[in-house]
Protein backbone atom coordinates (compact mmCIF):
# COMPACT_ATOMS: atom_id res chain seq x y z
CA UNK A 1 0.00 0.00 0.00
CA UNK A 2 1.15 3.66 -0.13
CA UNK A 3 2.61 5.18 2.58
CA UNK A 4 0.41 8.26 2.10
CA UNK A 5 -2.71 6.08 2.70
CA UNK A 6 -1.24 3.99 5.55
CA UNK A 7 -1.11 7.41 6.79
CA UNK A 8 -4.88 7.62 7.41
CA UNK A 9 -6.05 4.16 8.77
CA UNK A 10 -6.08 5.90 12.41
CA UNK A 11 -7.94 9.01 11.09
CA UNK A 12 -10.29 7.08 9.14
CA UNK A 13 -11.00 4.79 12.16
CA UNK A 14 -11.65 8.02 14.11
CA UNK A 15 -13.64 9.79 11.49
CA UNK A 16 -11.29 12.29 11.30
CA UNK A 17 -11.12 12.26 7.43
CA UNK A 18 -13.16 15.02 5.22
CA UNK A 19 -15.57 13.22 2.45
CA UNK A 20 -13.19 13.16 -0.64
CA UNK A 21 -10.53 11.69 1.50
CA UNK A 22 -13.01 9.24 3.22
CA UNK A 23 -13.72 7.73 -0.21
CA UNK A 24 -10.72 7.33 -1.39
CA UNK A 25 -9.65 5.67 1.66
CA UNK A 26 -12.37 3.18 1.34
CA UNK A 27 -11.53 2.18 -2.05
CA UNK A 28 -8.33 1.95 -1.35
CA UNK A 29 -9.57 -0.30 1.91
CA UNK A 30 -11.51 -2.09 -0.64
CA UNK A 31 -8.39 -3.62 -2.57
CA UNK A 32 -5.85 -3.90 0.72
CA UNK A 33 -6.98 -7.19 2.58
CA UNK A 34 -4.10 -6.09 5.66
CA UNK A 35 -5.31 -2.58 5.69
CA UNK A 36 -8.69 -4.24 7.00
CA UNK A 37 -7.39 -6.61 8.81
CA UNK A 38 -5.24 -3.66 10.80
CA UNK A 39 -8.84 -1.65 10.59
CA UNK A 40 -11.02 -4.21 12.42
CA UNK A 41 -8.90 -3.52 15.73
CA UNK A 42 -9.08 0.14 15.17
CA UNK A 43 -12.93 0.41 14.14
CA UNK A 44 -13.10 -1.82 17.68
CA UNK A 45 -10.95 0.47 20.10
CA UNK A 46 -13.54 3.28 18.35
CA UNK A 47 -16.51 2.05 18.91
CA UNK A 48 -15.13 1.58 22.66
CA UNK A 49 -14.36 5.06 22.99
CA UNK A 50 -18.13 5.58 21.90
CA UNK A 51 -20.00 3.92 24.49
CA UNK A 52 -18.90 4.92 28.06
CA UNK A 53 -21.81 7.58 28.46
CA UNK A 54 -25.80 6.65 28.03
CA UNK A 55 -28.56 9.43 27.61
CA UNK A 56 -31.96 8.78 27.72
CA UNK A 57 -33.71 10.36 24.21
CA UNK A 58 -36.74 12.73 25.06
CA UNK A 59 -39.85 10.18 24.50
CA UNK A 60 -41.02 12.05 21.63
CA UNK A 61 -38.23 10.50 19.62
CA UNK A 62 -39.87 7.24 20.20
CA UNK A 63 -43.02 8.35 19.49
CA UNK A 64 -42.02 9.52 15.95
CA UNK A 65 -39.67 6.77 15.30
CA UNK A 66 -42.51 4.36 15.41
CA UNK A 67 -45.40 6.47 13.47
CA UNK A 68 -42.67 6.99 10.78
CA UNK A 69 -40.84 4.03 10.08
CA UNK A 70 -44.52 2.43 8.65
CA UNK A 71 -43.82 4.49 5.60
CA UNK A 72 -40.17 4.51 5.17
CA UNK A 73 -38.85 2.08 2.10
CA UNK A 74 -36.32 -0.62 3.13
CA UNK A 75 -33.58 -1.92 1.24
CA UNK A 76 -34.28 -5.63 0.64
CA UNK A 77 -32.91 -8.61 -0.63
CA UNK A 78 -33.49 -9.39 -4.66
CA UNK A 79 -36.83 -10.72 -4.21
CA UNK A 80 -38.38 -7.61 -4.32
CA UNK A 81 -36.85 -6.99 -7.75
CA UNK A 82 -38.79 -9.84 -9.34
CA UNK A 83 -41.31 -7.78 -10.54
CA UNK A 84 -38.97 -5.34 -12.30
CA UNK A 85 -37.38 -8.88 -13.99
CA UNK A 86 -40.56 -9.95 -15.46
CA UNK A 87 -40.92 -6.76 -16.99
CA UNK A 88 -37.94 -7.16 -18.85
CA UNK A 89 -37.85 -10.83 -19.60
CA UNK A 90 -39.78 -10.78 -23.10
CA UNK A 91 -36.26 -8.36 -23.97
CA UNK A 92 -33.65 -10.64 -23.81
CA UNK A 93 -34.18 -13.41 -26.07
CA UNK A 94 -33.41 -11.75 -28.99
CA UNK A 95 -29.91 -10.44 -27.41
CA UNK A 96 -27.04 -11.51 -27.99
CA UNK A 97 -23.52 -10.76 -28.11
CA UNK A 98 -20.08 -9.50 -29.53
CA UNK A 99 -17.05 -10.25 -28.72
CA UNK A 100 -15.46 -8.33 -25.52
CA UNK A 101 -12.39 -8.16 -23.52
CA UNK A 102 -13.11 -9.58 -20.23
CA UNK A 103 -11.14 -7.60 -17.42
CA UNK A 104 -13.11 -8.44 -14.08
CA UNK A 105 -14.86 -6.71 -11.39
CA UNK A 106 -13.74 -5.54 -8.08
CA UNK A 107 -16.84 -5.62 -5.06
CA UNK A 108 -16.73 -4.37 -1.80
CA UNK A 109 -18.53 -7.17 -0.45
CA UNK A 110 -17.58 -9.33 -3.26
CA UNK A 111 -14.68 -9.84 -4.52
CA UNK A 112 -12.20 -10.37 -7.80
CA UNK A 113 -14.33 -12.71 -10.19
CA UNK A 114 -10.32 -12.93 -12.01
CA UNK A 115 -7.22 -12.77 -10.35
CA UNK A 116 -5.72 -9.82 -11.50
CA UNK A 117 -1.54 -9.03 -10.70
CA UNK A 118 -1.11 -5.58 -10.08
CA UNK A 119 -0.02 -4.48 -13.55
CA UNK A 120 -3.74 -5.78 -15.20
CA UNK A 121 -5.09 -3.71 -11.94
CA UNK A 122 -3.28 -0.61 -12.71
CA UNK A 123 -3.67 -1.04 -16.75
CA UNK A 124 -7.04 -1.18 -15.68
CA UNK A 125 -7.72 1.67 -13.50
CA UNK A 126 -5.73 4.02 -16.71
CA UNK A 127 -8.55 2.90 -18.70
CA UNK A 128 -11.29 3.68 -16.24
CA UNK A 129 -9.84 7.39 -16.17
CA UNK A 130 -9.67 7.55 -19.54
CA UNK A 131 -13.57 6.35 -20.03
CA UNK A 132 -15.04 8.64 -17.21
CA UNK A 133 -12.33 11.20 -18.77
CA UNK A 134 -13.63 11.32 -22.51
CA UNK A 135 -15.20 14.48 -23.92
CA UNK A 136 -17.76 12.40 -25.28
CA UNK A 137 -18.83 10.05 -22.06
CA UNK A 138 -22.45 9.53 -21.52
CA UNK A 139 -24.13 8.83 -19.09
CA UNK A 140 -27.09 6.10 -18.28
CA UNK A 141 -28.30 4.93 -15.10
CA UNK A 142 -30.66 2.62 -13.33
CA UNK A 143 -31.83 2.97 -9.90
CA UNK A 144 -34.10 0.10 -8.13
CA UNK A 145 -36.80 0.77 -5.57
CA UNK A 146 -35.40 -2.01 -3.39
CA UNK A 147 -32.50 0.56 -3.11
CA UNK A 148 -28.76 0.67 -4.61
CA UNK A 149 -28.26 2.14 -8.50
CA UNK A 150 -26.34 0.65 -11.92
CA UNK A 151 -24.76 3.23 -13.69
CA UNK A 152 -23.11 2.92 -17.24
CA UNK A 153 -20.54 5.84 -18.41
CA UNK A 154 -19.72 4.88 -22.68
CA UNK A 155 -17.38 6.74 -24.34
CA UNK A 156 -17.44 6.27 -27.79
CA UNK A 157 -13.92 7.39 -28.40
CA UNK A 158 -12.10 4.86 -26.25
CA UNK A 159 -14.37 1.82 -27.49
CA UNK A 160 -14.96 1.03 -23.65
CA UNK A 161 -17.32 1.93 -21.03
CA UNK A 162 -17.62 1.57 -17.43
CA UNK A 163 -20.35 0.30 -14.99
CA UNK A 164 -20.43 1.27 -11.54
CA UNK A 165 -23.08 -0.82 -9.22
CA UNK A 166 -24.09 1.24 -6.10
CA UNK A 167 -25.75 -0.50 -2.77
CA UNK A 168 -27.39 -3.09 -4.52
CA UNK A 169 -29.41 -5.35 -2.18
CA UNK A 170 -27.80 -8.37 -1.34
CA UNK A 171 -28.37 -11.08 -4.68
CA UNK A 172 -29.15 -13.59 -1.62
CA UNK A 173 -26.81 -16.65 -0.59
CA UNK A 174 -24.71 -17.98 -2.67
CA UNK A 175 -25.49 -15.43 -5.77
CA UNK A 176 -23.87 -12.42 -7.31
CA UNK A 177 -24.52 -10.00 -10.25
CA UNK A 178 -23.19 -10.76 -13.38
CA UNK A 179 -22.78 -8.15 -16.06
CA UNK A 180 -22.61 -9.05 -19.50
CA UNK A 181 -22.44 -7.27 -23.08
CA UNK A 182 -24.96 -7.47 -25.68
CA UNK A 183 -25.79 -7.57 -29.29
CA UNK A 184 -28.04 -8.88 -31.81
CA UNK A 185 -25.64 -11.09 -33.19
CA UNK A 186 -23.83 -13.25 -30.58
CA UNK A 187 -24.41 -14.71 -27.26
CA UNK A 188 -24.04 -12.65 -24.56
CA UNK A 189 -20.49 -11.91 -23.27
CA UNK A 190 -19.76 -12.19 -19.27
CA UNK A 191 -18.02 -8.62 -18.19
CA UNK A 192 -18.00 -10.39 -14.71
CA UNK A 193 -19.34 -10.30 -11.80
CA UNK A 194 -20.13 -8.21 -8.43
CA UNK A 195 -22.45 -8.58 -5.00
CA UNK A 196 -24.01 -5.22 -3.80
CA UNK A 197 -21.24 -2.88 -5.35
CA UNK A 198 -18.97 -3.00 -8.16
CA UNK A 199 -17.33 -1.29 -10.83
CA UNK A 200 -15.72 -2.53 -14.07
CA UNK A 201 -14.67 -1.49 -17.66
CA UNK A 202 -15.67 -3.20 -20.56
CA UNK A 203 -13.81 -2.82 -23.88
CA UNK A 204 -15.46 -3.38 -27.55
CA UNK A 205 -18.92 -1.60 -26.38
CA UNK A 206 -18.52 -0.06 -30.56
CA UNK A 207 -20.60 -3.62 -31.02
CA UNK A 208 -23.05 -3.80 -28.25
CA UNK A 209 -26.30 -3.22 -27.82
CA UNK A 210 -26.83 -3.65 -24.52
CA UNK A 211 -25.18 -4.08 -20.92
CA UNK A 212 -27.44 -6.67 -19.41
CA UNK A 213 -26.96 -7.35 -15.42
CA UNK A 214 -28.66 -10.82 -13.86
CA UNK A 215 -28.56 -12.67 -10.76
CA UNK A 216 -26.25 -15.93 -10.89
CA UNK A 217 -24.82 -18.71 -8.95
CA UNK A 218 -21.47 -17.42 -7.51
CA UNK A 219 -18.55 -18.03 -9.75
CA UNK A 220 -20.67 -16.69 -12.42
CA UNK A 221 -22.66 -18.20 -15.41
CA UNK A 222 -21.20 -18.99 -19.17
CA UNK A 223 -24.65 -17.90 -20.43
CA UNK A 224 -27.31 -15.84 -18.30
CA UNK A 225 -29.75 -18.03 -16.73
CA UNK A 226 -32.47 -15.64 -15.19
CA UNK A 227 -33.83 -12.88 -17.13
CA UNK A 228 -31.93 -9.70 -16.81
CA UNK A 229 -32.97 -7.40 -13.23
CA UNK A 230 -31.54 -4.61 -15.21
CA UNK A 231 -30.85 -3.66 -19.07
CA UNK A 232 -28.67 -0.48 -20.17
CA UNK A 233 -28.33 0.83 -23.83
CA UNK A 234 -24.88 1.77 -25.17
CA UNK B 1 -22.15 5.43 4.29
CA UNK B 2 -20.99 3.05 1.50
CA UNK B 3 -21.22 -0.44 1.97
CA UNK B 4 -17.72 -0.61 2.46
CA UNK B 5 -17.52 0.91 5.59
CA UNK B 6 -20.14 -0.95 6.33
CA UNK B 7 -18.89 -3.86 5.83
CA UNK B 8 -15.55 -3.19 7.62
CA UNK B 9 -17.45 -1.96 11.04
CA UNK B 10 -19.09 -5.11 11.00
CA UNK B 11 -15.83 -6.98 10.80
CA UNK B 12 -14.74 -4.51 13.89
CA UNK B 13 -17.29 -5.29 16.08
CA UNK B 14 -15.80 -6.16 19.23
CA UNK B 15 -16.66 -9.47 20.78
CA UNK B 16 -16.97 -8.36 24.43
CA UNK B 17 -20.31 -7.21 24.12
CA UNK B 18 -21.87 -9.07 21.97
CA UNK B 19 -25.07 -9.44 22.53
CA UNK B 20 -26.80 -12.13 20.56
CA UNK B 21 -30.27 -11.56 21.22
CA UNK B 22 -30.14 -8.10 19.61
CA UNK B 23 -28.16 -9.34 16.69
CA UNK B 24 -31.29 -11.14 16.49
CA UNK B 25 -33.36 -8.23 16.28
CA UNK B 26 -31.48 -6.17 13.91
CA UNK B 27 -32.20 -9.11 11.74
CA UNK B 28 -35.62 -8.80 12.41
CA UNK B 29 -35.87 -5.38 11.55
CA UNK B 30 -33.88 -5.77 7.87
CA UNK B 31 -37.33 -7.93 7.56
CA UNK B 32 -39.65 -4.98 8.23
CA UNK B 33 -40.50 -6.43 12.09
CA UNK B 34 -41.80 -2.95 13.61
CA UNK B 35 -41.55 -4.59 16.77
CA UNK B 36 -37.96 -5.85 16.87
CA UNK B 37 -37.18 -2.12 15.64
CA UNK B 38 -38.94 -0.77 18.89
CA UNK B 39 -36.85 -3.43 20.88
CA UNK B 40 -33.78 -1.82 19.37
CA UNK B 41 -34.73 1.25 20.36
CA UNK B 42 -35.05 0.87 23.47
CA UNK B 43 -32.15 -1.11 24.20
CA UNK B 44 -29.67 1.21 22.16
CA UNK B 45 -31.62 4.75 21.65
CA UNK B 46 -29.92 5.95 24.86
CA UNK B 47 -26.48 4.77 23.52
CA UNK B 48 -26.93 6.46 20.01
CA UNK B 49 -28.28 9.81 21.86
CA UNK B 50 -25.85 9.48 24.25
CA UNK B 51 -22.61 9.33 21.75
CA UNK B 52 -24.89 12.06 19.13
CA UNK B 53 -24.66 14.51 22.63
CA UNK B 54 -20.92 13.97 23.44
CA UNK B 55 -20.14 14.86 20.25
CA UNK B 56 -22.46 17.41 19.29
CA UNK B 57 -23.26 19.18 22.50
CA UNK B 58 -26.67 21.09 20.83
CA UNK B 59 -29.16 18.69 22.43
CA UNK B 60 -31.98 19.19 19.96
CA UNK B 61 -29.72 19.07 16.93
CA UNK B 62 -28.34 15.78 18.75
CA UNK B 63 -32.08 14.87 18.75
CA UNK B 64 -32.41 14.97 14.89
CA UNK B 65 -29.30 13.23 14.23
CA UNK B 66 -30.55 10.83 16.67
CA UNK B 67 -33.85 10.20 14.42
CA UNK B 68 -31.44 10.18 11.36
CA UNK B 69 -29.25 7.30 12.93
CA UNK B 70 -32.06 5.15 13.75
CA UNK B 71 -34.22 5.91 10.20
CA UNK B 72 -30.89 4.52 8.87
CA UNK B 73 -31.26 1.42 10.93
CA UNK B 74 -34.48 0.49 9.55
CA UNK B 75 -33.47 1.46 5.86
CA UNK B 76 -30.19 -0.13 5.98
CA UNK B 77 -30.47 -3.78 8.41
CA UNK B 78 -30.82 -5.78 5.66
CA UNK B 79 -27.11 -5.01 5.15
CA UNK B 80 -26.68 -6.36 8.94
CA UNK B 81 -24.72 -9.90 9.30
CA UNK B 82 -24.66 -10.71 12.54
CA UNK B 83 -21.39 -13.71 11.17
CA UNK B 84 -19.59 -10.63 10.82
CA UNK B 85 -20.49 -8.36 13.90
CA UNK B 86 -22.68 -7.11 16.64
CA UNK B 87 -25.86 -5.02 16.33
CA UNK B 88 -24.58 -2.21 19.12
CA UNK B 89 -21.13 -1.96 17.32
CA UNK B 90 -22.97 -1.10 13.94
CA UNK B 91 -24.99 1.20 15.26
CA UNK B 92 -22.42 3.25 17.31
CA UNK B 93 -20.38 3.44 14.04
CA UNK B 94 -23.08 4.64 11.89
CA UNK B 95 -24.03 7.13 14.63
CA UNK B 96 -20.69 8.64 15.08
CA UNK B 97 -20.37 9.14 11.64
CA UNK B 98 -23.51 10.74 11.26
CA UNK B 99 -22.51 12.88 14.46
CA UNK B 100 -19.60 14.00 13.05
CA UNK B 101 -20.53 14.73 9.65
CA UNK B 102 -23.81 17.16 11.30
CA UNK B 103 -21.08 18.83 13.46
CA UNK B 104 -19.25 19.15 10.19
CA UNK B 105 -22.00 20.72 8.89
CA UNK B 106 -23.35 22.93 11.06
CA UNK B 107 -19.84 24.25 11.36
CA UNK B 108 -20.38 26.46 8.08
CA UNK B 109 -22.56 28.72 10.34
CA UNK B 110 -20.75 29.01 13.69
CA UNK B 111 -17.19 29.24 14.41
CA UNK B 112 -16.29 26.18 16.45
CA UNK B 113 -13.03 27.64 17.16
CA UNK B 114 -14.83 29.68 20.36
CA UNK B 115 -17.08 27.09 21.15
CA UNK B 116 -14.88 24.55 22.85
CA UNK B 117 -13.68 24.62 26.29
CA UNK B 118 -10.38 22.88 25.54
CA UNK B 119 -9.30 22.15 29.22
CA UNK B 120 -12.26 19.62 29.61
CA UNK B 121 -12.15 16.60 27.04
CA UNK B 122 -14.75 14.71 27.36
CA UNK B 123 -17.49 15.12 29.55
CA UNK B 124 -17.17 11.91 31.81
CA UNK B 125 -18.11 14.14 34.97
CA UNK B 126 -21.29 14.95 33.34
CA UNK B 127 -24.15 13.59 36.00
CA UNK B 128 -28.02 14.00 34.74
CA UNK B 129 -31.00 12.12 36.50
CA UNK B 130 -30.92 10.60 32.34
CA UNK B 131 -27.32 10.05 31.77
CA UNK B 132 -25.93 6.59 32.38
CA UNK B 133 -21.83 5.66 32.65
CA UNK B 134 -21.49 2.78 31.50
CA UNK B 135 -19.11 0.20 32.74
CA UNK B 136 -16.75 0.34 29.77
CA UNK B 137 -16.22 4.44 31.14
CA UNK B 138 -14.09 3.74 33.52
CA UNK B 139 -11.51 1.77 31.35
CA UNK B 140 -11.67 4.08 28.95
CA UNK B 141 -10.86 7.02 30.72
CA UNK B 142 -8.34 5.06 32.24
CA UNK B 143 -6.23 4.25 28.45
CA UNK B 144 -7.45 7.89 27.83
CA UNK B 145 -4.85 8.80 30.26
CA UNK B 146 -2.60 6.95 29.55
CA UNK B 147 -1.84 8.36 26.41
CA UNK B 148 0.35 11.32 25.90
CA UNK B 149 -0.83 14.87 25.77
CA UNK B 150 -0.88 15.41 21.98
CA UNK B 151 -1.88 11.81 21.43
CA UNK B 152 -4.48 12.07 23.64
CA UNK B 153 -5.97 15.93 22.70
CA UNK B 154 -5.75 14.40 18.75
CA UNK B 155 -7.92 11.41 19.42
CA UNK B 156 -10.05 13.79 21.68
CA UNK B 157 -10.83 16.33 19.17
CA UNK B 158 -11.29 14.19 16.29
CA UNK B 159 -13.37 11.23 18.09
CA UNK B 160 -15.33 13.53 20.68
CA UNK B 161 -15.60 16.85 18.35
CA UNK B 162 -15.51 15.10 14.99
CA UNK B 163 -12.61 17.74 13.52
CA UNK B 164 -10.42 15.91 10.87
CA UNK B 165 -7.17 15.61 11.32
CA UNK B 166 -5.78 18.58 9.80
CA UNK B 167 -8.54 20.66 11.68
CA UNK B 168 -6.81 18.74 14.68
CA UNK B 169 -3.31 19.80 12.97
CA UNK B 170 -4.43 23.89 12.73
CA UNK B 171 -5.82 23.58 16.40
CA UNK B 172 -3.13 22.09 17.95
CA UNK B 173 -0.25 24.33 16.02
CA UNK B 174 1.57 21.09 14.56
CA UNK B 175 1.97 19.65 10.69
CA UNK B 176 -0.85 16.80 9.44
CA UNK B 177 2.28 14.09 9.12
CA UNK B 178 2.63 14.89 13.08
CA UNK B 179 -1.17 14.51 13.81
CA UNK B 180 -1.99 11.05 11.95
CA UNK B 181 1.44 9.94 13.38
CA UNK B 182 -0.11 10.71 17.04
CA UNK B 183 -3.61 9.34 15.96
CA UNK B 184 -1.99 5.89 14.71
CA UNK B 185 0.28 6.40 18.01
CA UNK B 186 -2.84 6.75 19.92
CA UNK B 187 -4.74 4.43 18.70
CA UNK B 188 -2.72 1.54 19.04
CA UNK B 189 -2.19 2.24 22.33
CA UNK B 190 -5.54 2.41 23.46
CA UNK B 191 -6.34 -0.51 21.51
CA UNK B 192 -3.90 -2.55 23.52
CA UNK B 193 -5.33 -1.03 26.58
CA UNK B 194 -8.64 -1.98 26.29
CA UNK B 195 -7.32 -5.28 24.97
CA UNK B 196 -9.61 -4.95 22.34
CA UNK B 197 -8.77 -8.43 19.68
CA UNK B 198 -9.90 -7.91 16.21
Amino acid sequence: MSTDLHSLMAPYALDALDQDERSRFEAHLDQCADCRAEMAGFMATAVRLGDTVRHAPPPALRERLLAEIGDIPQERPIVTALAERRGLRRTLPRLAMAAAFLVGAVGVGGYLVEHQNAEEANDRSVAMSTVLGADDVTTASKSFDAGGSVKLYSAPSADAAVIIAKRLPSPGKGKVYQVWMVDTEAKPTSQGTFVSDGEMIMKGVAEADHIAVTVEPEGGSDQPTAAPIAIIAV
Amino acid sequence: MSASAAQLKLAAAPEHDAEPSLNDLLVKVGRGDETAFAAIYDHLGSSVFGLARRVIRDPARAEEVAQEVFIQVWQSAARFDPAKGNAKSWLLTLAHRRAVDAVRHDQAATNRENKYDWSSGPDFDEVEETVTITLEHEQVKRCLDGLTELQREAVNLAYYQGYTYAEVATALNANTATIKTRMRDGIVRLRDCMGVVA
